[in-house]
């Protein structure tokens, strides 16, 4: 006996239990992973055909080097706008707490501790500070209400900000010399950054995709009257978030200051815009609620490959904007194509 | 089906106001275990923000709330729910992009055992299969528990709301128009979930603006009005005319006062 027998009469009505397999088919070329992936393969391919040394070990170690700040503040750009925020203080974000962490490093140099010390401290220094930033906007967006577009934004100008008012623009040096060592791979094309930053790729999508952690974010992003009403402290949960996305900018700070050897107070001016394309490329929706770690990891992977190849098939690098516009332009398009065919209503 | 004459849930004298906007004027109301109370009211009457005072979304300015004769203050959804006061929200319920089992067990997911759930990890087939178990004893059907509640039907979501809702219910629970979306069959079963959750020995506070509905399965009705109770009777007193006539005012006999 059915007491309430809506779905299942409804069912054999209106939805059949396993879609016809064309739909299948259909479904699976419209996956927006599954395109991601044809199409970074596709790119690497044609890349190395056209040129053998695309396609080498050196070459995949210097992209995870110059895009691992990219990919920890992508990944944290997921978590925020899954959960239906965005977070544009990222790239402002990475910059401050390099310079933080340049000037930290510096005194302890200056005072004779040694490099390993430093290095170990500077990385606490830069991950503390990119908690600060990140608790300022929770505090804006729970408590003075700012929508997190807003709050970021000032967090953005005012992080910016103070990163050239104490430096004056110049990037500050003279802290531990073995750093920029670090940044020679060891293990393929990995390096000791290049190797954090893959398992942290690993850990941030098991815990987006099998932890409560991540499934509250889903909800909040879903529906976050729901998730509330479902008892979820939805305040709180924001602020781990935010406190999340500053930590992975300050990580990415401090890999920049690895990579360059000095906190650069510009160097991660823009870079919110590039993470927001990735995460968009990957597949998330900044309506909140969608997407997937591996999409975000290989839309960040295609933005990666865009400059190296234009160069190797001769288009003058500065296309690559052009490019980028195009990539987002076509994954949004994507998304909602396949959002009109999969969703009954909403 | 037996009514105990102590109240399960009562609220006393609440009052909440948005700005100048007074929404609750000194309400009062009560539900025994094993009773259903009909709510009821024009709109802005103020039926909603009395459902999000009573499941704890939203604190009243003024008045008490009582649990099993005890005074209660919930801070959020998240205390009525651990006192086993369950709602069904009007169309709010359930978040689309997760899957019909996360939407079961949100909020209570069921942790991996060992290491892993310590760490936050998730035991993803045992919600499926429970949520499933969950779904079909309330008597409903969904065609598999880890599909997204966007691909539902109106009907489909609307069952799974409910049947989220019934399974974990403990002392009470409240129904903001559970019979939204639904063809005339479907809301009959709605309503024998109802009278199933009433023989459980549940309070049962049911929102409609289907009188029909109301006047068929409540024990008592309640009739809000800018946001005062008019009346409080028991069901026998109204037909579909006298209660429409309560709720616009047109009748002002029999005022609860």
């Amino acid at each position: 006996m059915a007491i309430l027998g809506i779905a299942t009469t409804e069912l054999t009505q209106t939805v059949a239990p396993v879609p016809p397999r064309n739909r299948r088919i259909k479904d699976l070329l419209l996956n927006q992973q599954t395109i991601l992936f044809l199409v970074l393969v596709a790119m690497v391919v044609v890349f190395t055909v056209l040129d053998p040394i695309f396609f080498s070990v050196g070459v995949f170690g210097n992209i995870l080097l110059d895009w691992g700040p990219i990919i920890l503040i992508a990944i944290a750009e997921t978590f925020v706008v899954i959960s239906g925020g965005i977070d544009l203080s990222v790239g402002a974000n990475l910059g401050f707490s390099g310079v933080i962490a340049a000037y930290a490093m510096k005194s302890l140099i200056a005072a004779g501790i040694d490099d390993a010390t430093t290095i170990f401290l500077g990385l606490l220094v830069a991950a503390a500070t990119g908690m600060f930033v990140g608790y300022v906007n929770a505090l804006l967006i729970n408590r003075a209400k700012l929508v997190p577009f807003i709050a970021t934004l000032a967090t953005l100008g005012a992080a910016g900000g103070m990163s050239i008012v104490l430096t004056g623009g110049a990037p500050i040096g003279e802290g531990p010399e073995s750093a920029i060592a670090l940044s020679v791979p060891w293990l393929g094309p990995l390096s000791w950054p290049g190797i954090v930053v893959v398992v942290i790729v690993i850990i941030a999508g098991l815990y987006l995709h099998k932890s409560r952690f991540g499934r509250y974010t889903y909800a909040i992003g879903s529906n976050s009257f729901a998730a509330l009403a479902a008892g979820i402290n939805v305040k709180l949960h924001l602020t781990r978030i935010y406190l999340l996305s500053g930590l992975l900018s300050g990580l990415a700070g401090m890999f920049l200051y690895i990579r360059l050897g000095s906190g650069a107070p510009t160097s991660g001016t823009g870079n919110e815009l590039v993470a927001i394309a990735a995460v968009v490329i990957g597949g998330v929706a900044l309506a909140g609620g969608v997407g997937r770690m591996s999409g975000v990891v290989i839309g960040s992977l295609i933005l990666a490959v865009v400059p190296s190849g234009l160069i190797i098939i001769g288009i003058e690098p500065n296309w690559k904007q052009v490019v980028i516009a195009f990539l987002i332009a076509a994954a949004v398009s994507l998304q909602a194509l396949r959002t009109s065919s999969t969703r009954r209503s909403k | 089906m037996t009514t105990n004459d102590a109240p399960l849930y009562e609220v006393r004298n609440i009052s909440k106001s948005y700005g100048s906007v007074v929404a609750l004027d000194g309400v009062s109301l009560s539900v025994r275990a094993g009773e259903v109370i009909g709510l009821v009211g024009d709109n802005g009457a103020g039926k909603s923000t009395l459902v999000k005072a009573l499941s704890g979304a939203h604190q009243p300015d003024t008045g008490e709330i009582l649990l099993d004769g005890e005074a209660r203050r919930w801070k959020s959804p998240h205390n009525a729910l651990e006192a086993g006061i369950e709602t069904l929200y009007q169309d709010s319920s359930l978040a689309p992009d997760l899957s019909v089992s996360s939407n079961v067990f949100l909020g209570r997911e069921i942790p991996s055992r060992g290491i892993l759930g310590k760490l936050g990890f998730l035991a993803q087939k045992q919600m499926d299969n429970e949520a499933h178990a969950d779904l079909e004893r309330v008597g409903i059907a969904v065609p598999a528990s880890n599909r997204p509640v966007s691909q539902l039907s109106g009907g489909q979501r609307q069952a799974v709301a409910i049947g989220r809702a019934v399974s974990w219910a403990r002392k009470v629970i409240i129904l903001d128009e559970p019979t939204n979306h639904l063809g005339a069959r479907q809301a009959k079963e709605v309503l024998e979930v109802i009278r199933a959750a009433k023989a459980k020995g549940l309070g049962v506070i049911f929102i409609s603006h289907t009188l029909p509905h109301i006047l068929e399965v409540t024990d008592r009705i309640v009739v809000l009005r800018l946001g005062k109770v008019v009346c409080d009777a028991p069901t026998s007193d109204f037909n579909v005319d006298t209660l429409l006539g309560t709720i616009t005012g047109l009748i002002t006999t029999a005022p609860a006062e």
